[in-house]
């Protein structure tokens, strides 16, 4: 009997589903948790259930065989304010639940997810889910018991606890802030969006941890119009944090930076085509290794034998210099998080010590099938959604450069100040970048703002040819996308110089 | 559930809590997704799920309010958040509510047979694939095959009286390989997206594109730094394309914020172009009976023959502009407020050949893969990475990658100087091949 046969569940599931929940609540309605304390924010948003269902529901998730089961669950409540041209355009509230259930047969997944979590989804959940086990030895599941993180994040004031109207204050300050800063620009956005997302996370092997996630990201868009030219400049803050943020980064510094850039590239001119010698500034820079170096690290393609990196491991890849790390432990920072989704606890993973190629990033699925250690990456953007390897805070560490000193001996090239984002083949290396802001160096300065151009290369090669890296590492937010699924990160580098990248320019 | 009585139910519902005009937006959806390797399973996920998402207007103050819960209580409360957020964004006279009754005829948005056809049949188009896909010579490694499906319906009520919905299906298959020789490796994808299961393509033709494309692109060299003539493949249609959307974008052009903002009714494209966005196409993609905030889809264009003949616009920015909202309020799922988006979006076809466009180019690129943002809808900047063929002298000579092509969005529409007949509307974001004579290409 192949598992197809056992299709019919399946299709039942939905036609049941379909029909709204009918059993009784297992864990109560999130919405109704919020009725009963109207006025004052839910205090926890961490899904609790009856472990003994979660039991029953892993035991079941395995009758058929396989080697692994899991039940994740998640609450979240959102808040997105969007401000635009002075007026505050729309807010938009978001509440959502749900449950999914996962098996892991040898190399084969199956995952099913209900958005009412009751004894009866759940069930279902599970019997598809484990329809791909079909044929295989089932292991035998331990029971849960609760199971300690270390904690990264701290919070001194809790999103819960602030007034909507602190929000809306911090994104007027913003605002007045931006179009202070010069009559050229004609209008500034600003995007604040804020979430609690509560996990509960239970698995065959007796895994139980449950934890609640803040989560704030700040933009502020600012669009200055000259003569020739028109650019949108960009700054984005984000924490897992408190509202204490806008404490230590105030909404006019983010205004005034977003700013500050679209004024400079005002004067762009076109750039040159070809290969040159790029320096990166610090900061968000580093979204060119978290693409070009980060995504071929992820362990899923690499156990797949089709990854840029597969087989590397213990090679040398990269310059002497040349040191790159994953940390989902630094103290609240946008890709940072107490346990992945899978409920591995974070780490700091050194990816490439000095040029040598340390470690694949992987979740529960690629570290069994590599026989590796579980680096804390396994990660979801919702229950709706598997884990799959992600980047966490990821960055280029620091180096003994001085950051002028890298200009200054750089006759030639392109200073890259910001890039706005890019994208890698992580089978082939290929990259991709774009630039935000960037200048001409000529005899070591920083010279003539250049038009955004586009920076391609391969993975290989910037690593190998990386030959300056400063002592100023510092790190910016970012939003990840791979395979449909988007997750919040941050990377890092302090400045660095690669020698010979192919630029995108539009005059010779 | 009768969605369509509570979707009616919710709106009245806000009145009585004090809303002066609401919007239901309710979907319910059935997905299933299979992925497999090496003609084994990888991974199977099917889930059915479901969403509400309200607007509310007090004082022509807008928010909005959604949850994946219906019980009474739940949705309840999701009304009353909507109401206490709109008491702090601004009011403006021009948030209002569509008031269209009416649907626009479209064919073949639903088949009833998808879910009908067995589950092996399914799998089979996918594993078909690979195996034929993996029988190239040169083809060393599958990155993986799938099949996917989904069932949506929507439900959409506002309190202008209006109440819609529609059905929608659709279904997919794709296989993604590499190409190795020596150290070298490139790779390959081709997928076919239907309405119908029916009238999905024969794995042989999807596999055959894919181990091509992966095995066409090995060698590759570089070229030198120059200007030279660069054809566009069908498969790279979004690098120009995209530019554009985002900058007839209705609302973008009143903030000044699009590098068509002045150019209503101006040329901005050689006469040989013409760009339609098609919300009626049968079977199309991205065809619906009434966009995101029930409006009627229809068919328009957008540029004709190189001249800029309409914007787009939702409800909210068309009245803004003193115009009639053209249909597209688009709806990124029932979480977020309505945007404003295409529908099927295409260059429409030309008179030649693609090999009659490439006979005409002495020397040139022929573009088969472009990364990058493609044209900056702000400033009209365009700067991408290339690879593809070169050619010479009418012919392909031999592949290239790691190149790059820049210039100036606005130059490179109206510089286009050949279109190719080999439109495939089959995708929802298309054009046929077309031909700039000169262009920046970055290279040794």
């Amino acid at each position: 009997m192949s598992w197809m046969d056992e299709f019919i569940p399946r299709r039942k599931f939905l036609e049941l589903s379909f029909k709204g929940g009918i059993a009784l609540a297992a864990t109560p309605a999130l919405l109704s948790q919020l009725l009963s304390c109207r006025g004052k924010e839910i205090s926890s948003l961490k899904p609790t259930v009856d472990p003994q269902l979660l039991n029953q529901t892993i035991r079941l998730a395995l009758e058929n065989g396989g080697d692994f089961s899991e039940v994740y669950l998640e609450n979240r409540i959102s808040r997105q304010i969007v401000m635009e041209e002075s007026k505050f355009k729309s807010a938009v509230f978001g509440i959502s639940q749900g449950a999914g259930v996962r098996v892991i047969a040898g190399n084969k997944t199956g995952y099913a997810y209900t958005e009412e979590i009751n004894k009866t989804n759940l069930k279902r959940a599970a019997e598809i889910a484990a329809t791909i086990a079909q044929g295989t030895s089932p292991a035998t599941p331990v029971d849960i018991s609760e199971t300690s993180r270390k904690s990264f994040i701290t919070v001194k004031i809790p999103l819960q606890e602030v007034a909507d109207e602190k929000r809306i204050e911090i994104m007027k300050r913003a605002n007045q802030a931006g179009l202070d800063y010069d009559p050229r620009i004609k209008m500034v956005s600003i995007s604040y969006y804020d979430e609690i997302r509560g996990r509960t996370i239970a698995n065959s092997e007796g895994l139980l941890v449950s934890d609640e996630l803040p989560l704030l990201f700040f933009i502020v868009q600012t669009l200055a119009v000259g003569d020739k030219n028109r650019h949108m400049g960009r700054e984005r803050l984000s924490r897992h944090s408190g509202f204490e943020m806008f404490d230590e980064v105030s909404p006019e510094e983010v205004a005034r930076r977003a700013a500050r850039e679209s004024i400079a590239m005002l004067e762009a001119e076109d750039c040159p085509a070809g290969k040159m010698d790029v320096v990166i500034q610090n900061g968000w820079g580093g979204v060119l290794v978290h693409e070009a170096v980060g995504h071929p690290l992820e362990a899923d393609n690499i156990a797949k034998k089709i990854g840029a990196f597969t087989g590397k491991l213990g090679q040398k890849v990269a310059a002497d210099i040349f040191t790159m790390v994953d940390d989902g432990t630094l103290p609240n920072r946008r890709g940072t998080t107490n346990f992945d989704d899978e409920g591995t606890q974070m780490k700091r993973n050194v990816l490439i010590r000095n040029g040598v190629l340390e470690k694949y990033m992987s979740d529960i699925l690629s570290a069994k099938q590599l026989k590796m250690e579980r680096t804390g990456n396994g990660r979801r953007q919702s229950f709706r959604h598997l884990p799959i390897p992600r980047m966490t805070n990821t960055f280029i560490d620091k180096g003994q450069d001085k950051p002028e000193d890298i200009l200054a001996s750089t006759k030639k090239g392109l200073y890259v100040q910001s890039l706005s984002g890019g994208s890698v083949n992580p089978i082939t290396g290929i990259f991709n970048f774009t630039c935000r802001e960037a200048y001409l160096i000529e005899n070591g300065r920083k010279t003539k703002p250049v038009k955004g151009a586009t920076l391609i290369g391969s993975c290989m090669e910037i690593i190998q040819n990386t030959d300056a890296i400063g002592d100023d590492l510092d790190f910016g937010p970012g939003i990840c996308g791979k395979g449909g699924q988007s997750a919040e990160v941050s990377a890092g580098q302090p400045t660095v110089r690669i020698r010979g990248i192919n630029v995108g320019g539009t005059r010779a | 559930m009768d969605y369509k009585t509570l979707t009616e139910d919710l709106v009245k519902l806000c009145l009585k809590k004090g809303a002066d005009a609401a919007e239901v937006y309710l979907e319910i959806n059935r997905q299933l997704s299979i992925e497999l390797r090496n003609q084994e399973i990888e991974t199977v996920e099917e889930a059915s799920s479901h969403g509400v998402g309200i607007r509310v207007l007090t004082k022509n103050r807008m928010a909005f309010a959604s949850c994946n819960d219906f019980q009474e209580k739940s949705l309840e409360e999701t009304i009353t958040r909507a109401i206490t957020m709109s008491r702090f964004t601004t009011a403006d006279e021009n948030n209002v509510l569509p008031q269209e009754k009416g649907f626009s005829e479209v064919e073949g948005l639903y088949d009833p047979e998808l879910n009908n056809v067995s589950i092996d049949k399914k799998i089979a188009l996918a594993k078909e694939a690979e195996r034929i896909a993996l029988s190239f010579p040169q083809v060393t490694k599958s990155a993986g095959a799938s099949y996917g499906e989904s069932e949506q319906e929507i439900f959409l009520a506002n309190s202008n009286g209006l109440s819609k919905n529609f059905k929608e299906s659709g279904c997919s298959f794709g296989v993604y390989v590499v190409a190795e020789k020596g150290e070298e490796k490139s790779t390959g994808g081709e997928y076919c997206s239907r309405r119908f299961f029916a009238d999905l393509k024969e794995p042989k033709e999807v596999a055959q594109k894919a181990a091509q494309d992966a095995v066409g692109l090995l060698d590759a060299q570089m070229v030198k730094t120059q200007q030279a003539a660069v054809i566009f493949d069908p498969d790279v249609a979004r690098a120009i394309l995209g530019g554009i959307l985002g900058a007839v974008n209705g609302e973008r052009v009143l903030q000044g914020a699009s590098f068509l903002k002045d150019k209503l009714n101006q040329k901005i494209a050689s006469d040989l172009i013409t760009i339609i966005d098609d919300g009626l196409l049968p079977k199309g993609l991205a065809s619906r009976p009434f966009d995101g905030e029930g409006v009627p889809t229809q068919k328009r264009a957008i540029v004709e023959k190189g001249i800029l003949k309409n914007f787009m616009y939702n409800t909210i920015v068309a009245k803004r502009a003193g115009v009639k909202s053209t249909g597209n309020a688009s709806r990124g799922g029932f979480t977020s407020l309505p945007g404003i988006g295409p529908h099927n979006f295409y260059l429409a076809a030309g008179s030649h050949s693609p090999e009659e466009i490439i006979k005409a180019t002495k020397k040139g690129l022929l573009v088969k893969g472009v990364t990058g943002y493609g044209i900056n809808p702000v400033n009209g900047h365009f700067s991408g990475g290339a690879s593809g063929y070169w050619i010479e002298n009418g012919r392909i000579a031999f592949p290239v990658k790691g190149l790059t092509i820049a210039g100036v969005g606005l130059e490179m529409l109206m510089s286009i100087d050949m279109v190719g007949n080999d439109l495939d509307l089959n995708r929802g974001f298309t054009a046929p091949t077309f031909r700039i004579p000169l262009l920046q290409i970055g290279g040794e």
